[in-house]
């Protein structure tokens, strides 16, 4: 009897851990509620949950004992990590193929936990890239590419410095905002390049909050419509402080 | 030479996507699949629009298609399909029509002519317009295939159907 509560108490710290790592990785609630039911029931669990943005509610039933265990976790704000939404899908169903015991789920969980990011170089580079890229799109030259380029580098070492110095996450965007359009503003100021405008507006974009809002949608039509508005609102902050940046340089600049 | 055009602008839209997959961290196998997803996806909306459609249903149309792609890729790299999905359509997002949009909005604070305020009205209502409609197709258009096939997961949908 012992034996079966401190079970259903480690089975659900484990539960709460996976999708707290989920809902703060960028995957959808759907996803969500979908991976922690299939690892419970192939444990041999029967689980309710309440998913909010910030917060994860879990009760946790013994199906044949009847013993029950509940429990709040807060989740940490969204740090898109795609490996740790891949690696919990396949651990999902390695646990419901292979009956992986709880123990392995944890030492496999701590595995994914400490798999590296991408380097930093390779990060600011490639987005770099990216930021060229959209300037391409938009139909700039390649003096604009340039300027996108260097303004999106200089742009995302911004944001990682002032997320580093633990600011405000909206304001570590507005800051970005404000360095990458006021150096891509400088091309405009100066008349760089065939389209200087078209570098400004690109400056920017790396700062799009593609997951919350493509995750907003899918949110509110799967059903879970208060997370797709809350994600929709934080998407929309996250705008609102990209916009704000832009003005700032602008205004500074006045071009 | 349009042609060529077309074709540059889908490479741009790959490299677009493989950094913001970066950002997001993927696992490194899918990287190349995404550049890939985010090539066609500029492929098909630069050419939809070459063909004559309006930019809000090339969107939807290139959204549309990544999401379908992304499921197959996600059977063939192990990986759920959003981690495709997602970067795939980011170099569609209307940035241009938002930036203009907000260079309107802060023009109208203190224009004082009353042609010119119309004019500029009308512009920014329709960037405006434009950049609301795109996204929103954008984001329909990447998770309806999911919605459409899938029924607890892609997995077992792919099971059942065998």
């Amino acid at each position: 009897m012992k034996d079966s509560i401190t079970n259903a108490q480690s089975v659900g710290n484990t539960l709460l851990e996976i999708g707290a790592l989920l809902m703060s990785s960028g995957a959808s609630t759907h996803r969500t509620r979908i991976t922690m039911k299939r690892i419970a029931n192939s444990l041999g669990y029967r689980i309710e949950l309440l998913i909010t943005q910030r917060a994860l509610m879990l009760t946790i039933i013994e199906t044949d004992q009847e013993y029950f265990f509940s429990r709040m976790k807060r989740i940490s704000p969204l740090h898109p990590n795609f490996k740790m939404v891949s690696g919990i899908s396949h651990l999902s169903w390695n646990v419901k193929e292979q009956n992986w015991p709880v123990e392995k789920i944890n030492t496999e969980l701590q595995r994914l936990k400490s798999l590296p990011h991408y380097p930093r170089w390779i990060l600011l580079v490639m987005v770099g890239a990216a930021g060229a890229g959209f300037c391409n799109l938009f139909g700039g030259d390649v003096i604009n590419m340039g300027v996108a380029f260097i303004a999106t580098v200089i742009g995302l070492f911004t944001r990682q410095e002032a997320v580093r110095r633990k600011f405000n996450p909206y304001l570590s965007v507005f800051f970005a905002a404000l360095v990458a359009s006021f150096i891509a503003g400088l091309s405009e100021k100066f008349a760089i390049g065939a389209e200087p405008d078209k570098a400004v507006a690109t400056s920017v974009l790396f700062l799009v909050p593609g997951i919350p809002l493509i995750n907003s949608v899918t949110d509110m039509f799967d059903g879970n419509i208060q997370n797709g508005i809350v994600r929709a609102i934080n998407g929309l902050i996250i705008a609102f402080a990209i916009a704000l940046g832009l003005f700032t340089s602008k205004m500074i600049l006045n071009f | 030479m349009i042609l060529l055009g077309i074709l540059i602008k889908a490479f741009w839209s790959g490299i677009a996507a493989v950094g913001f997959a970066i950002l997001f961290n993927v696992p490194i196998r899918t990287l190349f699949p995404i550049g890939a997803l985010g090539a066609i996806g500029g492929l098909i909306k630069f050419g939809s629009m070459f063909l004559g459609v309006e930019i809000v249903f090339a969107s939807f149309i290139g959204a549309t298609i990544i999401g379908i792609i992304s499921i197959q890729m996600a059977h063939m790299k192990k990986s759920p399909p959003l981690v495709f999905s997602i970067p795939g359509v980011i170099p569609m997002v209307p940035g241009a029509f938002a930036y203009r949009m907000m260079l309107g909005l802060i023009a109208l604070i203190d224009l004082e002519d009353t042609d010119i305020y119309i004019q500029t009205l009308i512009d920014t209502v329709n960037n405006g317009a434009k950049m609301i409609f795109v996204l929103i197709s954008l984001a329909i258009g990447v998770s309806m295939p999911m919605l459409i096939t899938r029924k607890e997961s892609i997995k077992k949908s792919v099971k059942s159907g065998n």
